[in-house]
């Protein structure tokens, strides 16, 4: 880690009166993997279409590999490889030849090419399909063709716009572990994805964005510590009533407490120890109480927080 | 790179089976239904040349180099009927008797010094039988010449007036004008145009304001001119094999002769094929959707087609006589009266004023093209 692999800086991108890019700034380092969370329509794809430079923007400057991006900067476009939302693959070429076309924009030299093109079908597991038109692979497979097809010329920078959308579990999970290893072997990511999970689980650091604005930046535990509820309390209480309640309200960090049903729920802001101090109040009380079960906030948590929960187009 | 993208783009397009369907076999289907339609009538042309039967006498016995020219009148040439169809006979009266019973139309007579052309009756074929004399008597001097100084060079004087009588074939006598043949012309238009569907599909697949494949191409390090001139080529060449299969199967397997050399009529139709794939360049420099880009090819060959003769071979020159600025700008129009002008007239003028609208065509459809198309970074995707 270290050196600046991109480097956006006040981006402006509007489409008419509307503005889809809004003074949006980012660093990403060497190895990094950066999550690039949004709702629909919050500006992920038009940034990352103005980083490739295939859209023109208003405003701003952009730099990989601390040099200027340009549509002719053909020694830093070299070493992007941008796996796209949607696949893009030739229908009428089999697996092996979309991958060694793909890869043959980059790679000039065709031992090592086929090398390449065949490293990149064992590593998405296409080694047996390769003969395959994409009309004949299953949703999962054409998923991981599309991926074979950005990853092929093992660039220093990848870009995944959503690369998991409609796969299914086990394919998925190929995907992502699939990512984890390239970035082991010192490719920096960018990836964006509705998937809070696998953001969670795959990014070293995650921004996230909203009506073109870079509104929260840091690791996941960074961005759950911002937020006020910081642990969820259920417990199974029969025989609750206010007294119970307003003891519970004097443990501290305890800011808030709900009814459900013979549940309550009881949220705390911050501290260690929540559920031990709880459990000790019932106990000390000699108030029975049933199932108790305790919830760490998650990026979904976080997300809606900073979004907000109305729906989106 | 550009053998590596020209190859792939080949192989997608010969892949893509409604490219094939409509650039090779809806030609050839829509030939072969018209060779039922009206194929007959444009073999029974009056107009059109046919093969004179004719007999030889040489009663002089010796080796005769004008039997010679005669035997190779006989020969097909560049996929044309051969002029004559030579029957030899031992006597005057066998020939004779042969005429008279129309065997053979008429003869010649060779005593060692001249050469008697014996016929029933003037007209077309004895013109032809005449003329055939004169040309050889022209040169007689020069081939006598030649057999005595130069005997290994006497075939090589022997072609030269074959030549020139398979020339004055194909300009004095008439070539194959039969206005049914302008539908075989209309229908390779229509192929050709059909390849601007290749060039739109082409551009598809490197320009990132189109699809993602486009996309995923203008996110790598290789020039897009270079690709799309390569596709080009890929496209160009494709088209020009499908238009010299079409021209090949209706001359060689319908037997439905356009009255001008196979190589010439290929040449035509290799720059129609540029003129096609020209349009689609721009078409695809110019619109942006992708639905329109399947059905304005379509509609943009079917139009011109039309126009030029498709389904009413007058069409053409009615617009000619109301309004001929449309026969000009109309690619389908230029190369169907460029094929018809070289098979009826010859290398006229106005051949050469089709080739060169149809070469500015192409020059500035793919000027106007290169300038949409240098564009490197678009402002919505």
């Amino acid at each position: 880690m270290g050196n600046n692999v991109v480097a956006i800086d006040n981006l402006v991108k509007r489409y008419g009166e509307k503005v889809a890019v809004d003074h949006f700034s980012l660093n990403i380092e060497d190895g990094e993997i950066l999550g690039l969370l949004g709702p629909n329509g919050s500006g992920k794809t038009t940034t990352i279409n103005c980083l490739l430079s295939l859209l023109q923007y208003d405003k701003g400057d952009i730099k990989i590999f601390n040099k200027n991006m340009a549509p002719d900067a053909y020694d830093i476009k070299s070493q992007i490889g941008v796996v796209m939302q949607n696949v893009a693959v030739i229908e009428t070429l089999n697996v092996y030849e979309n991958v060694d076309f793909f890869c043959g924009l980059y790679i000039k030299d065709k031992k090592l090419r086929k090398q390449y093109v065949e490293e990149a079908l064992e590593f998405t597991g296409l080694t047996e399909y390769k003969k395959y038109k994409p009309k004949k692979l299953s949703g999962g497979l054409l998923r991981r063709l599309n991926i074979a097809c950005g990853i092929a010329h093992k660039p220093k920078l990848i870009i995944f716009d959503e690369p998991t959308v409609a796969v299914d579990p086990q394919s998925r999970n190929a995907i992502l572990e699939g990512i984890k290893k390239m970035n082991r072997d010192g490719a920096t990511i960018i990836y964006t994805s509705h998937y809070m999970e696998e953001v969670e689980e795959l990014c070293s650091r995650v921004i996230i964005m909203d009506h073109g604005k870079n509104l929260a930046n840091g690791t996941t535990n960074e961005l759950k510590s911002s937020l006020m509820n910081r642990e969820t309390i259920r417990v199974n209480l029969p025989n609750k009533s206010d007294e119970i309640i307003s003891g519970l309200k004097e443990i501290n960090h305890v800011y808030k407490i709900k009814e459900d049903g013979d549940d309550l729920i009881i949220k705390c802001d911050g501290g260690d120890h929540n559920l031990v101090h709880v459990l000790s109040y019932l106990t000390d009380n000699n108030i029975p109480f049933g199932h108790v079960s305790t919830e760490l906030p998650t990026l979904n948590d976080v997300f809606l927080e900073i979004t907000g929960k109305e729906l989106r187009d | 790179m550009f053998g590596r993208i020209f190859v792939y783009k080949f192989k997608e397009i010969i892949r893509n089976r409604y490219m094939v369907g409509w650039n090779f076999l809806f030609p050839i289907v829509l030939a072969t239904v018209f060779y039922l339609g009206f194929g007959n009538m444009i073999k029974d042309d009056p107009d059109s040349f046919h093969t004179i039967e004719v007999g030889y006498v040489n009663t002089n016995q010796a080796e005769s180099n004008f039997e010679t020219v005669l035997d190779e009148l006989t020969e097909e040439t560049d996929g044309n009927e051969a002029i004559l169809s030579l029957r030899k006979y031992g006597s005057k009266q066998e020939a004779m008797d042969a005429m008279n019973s129309d065997e053979i139309f008429g003869f010649y007579m060779e005593d060692g010094e001249e050469i008697e052309t014996i016929v029933p009756t003037n007209g077309y074929n004895a013109t032809v039988m005449n003329q055939i004399v004169r040309e050889y008597e022209n040169k007689k001097n020069v081939i006598d010449t030649i057999a005595k100084d130069h005997p290994e060079n006497i075939q090589s004087a022997l072609d030269m007036v074959t030549e020139n009588l398979a020339i004055i074939k194909e300009h004095d006598f008439g070539n194959n004008t039969s206005p049914y043949v302008q539908y075989f012309f209309a229908l390779i238009a229509m192929s050709s145009l059909f390849s601007s569907w290749i060039s739109t599909t082409i551009l598809e697949g490197i320009c990132a304001n189109m699809t993602e494949q486009g996309k995923r191409f203008e996110c790598s390090p290789t020039s897009k001119l270079m690709a799309i001139v390569a596709g080009i080529c890929a496209a160009m060449i494709m088209q020009a094999v499908s238009n010299a299969v079409v021209v090949i199967y209706v001359q060689k397997i319908l037997k439905i002769s356009f009255g001008a050399p196979l190589v010439n009529i290929i040449a035509i139709t290799t720059l129609g094929s540029a003129l096609g794939v020209s349009c689609g360049v721009l078409m695809g420099s110019l619109i942006k959707n992708s639905r329109l880009l399947m059905v304005v090819p379509l509609c943009f060959t079917m139009t011109c087609s039309f126009f030029s003769g498709l389904m009413w071979h007058q069409i053409r020159q009615l617009i000619e006589s109301k309004a001929p600025i449309l026969n000009r700008i109309n690619p389908a129009a230029l190369l169907v009266d460029c094929l018809y002008t070289r098979a009826t007239y010859g290398k006229t003028a106005m051949y050469y004023q089709d080739i060169t609208i149809m070469s500015i065509m192409i020059v500035v459809s793919l000027f106007i093209s290169a300038i949409l198309l240098r564009r490197r970074k678009y402002v919505s995707l």
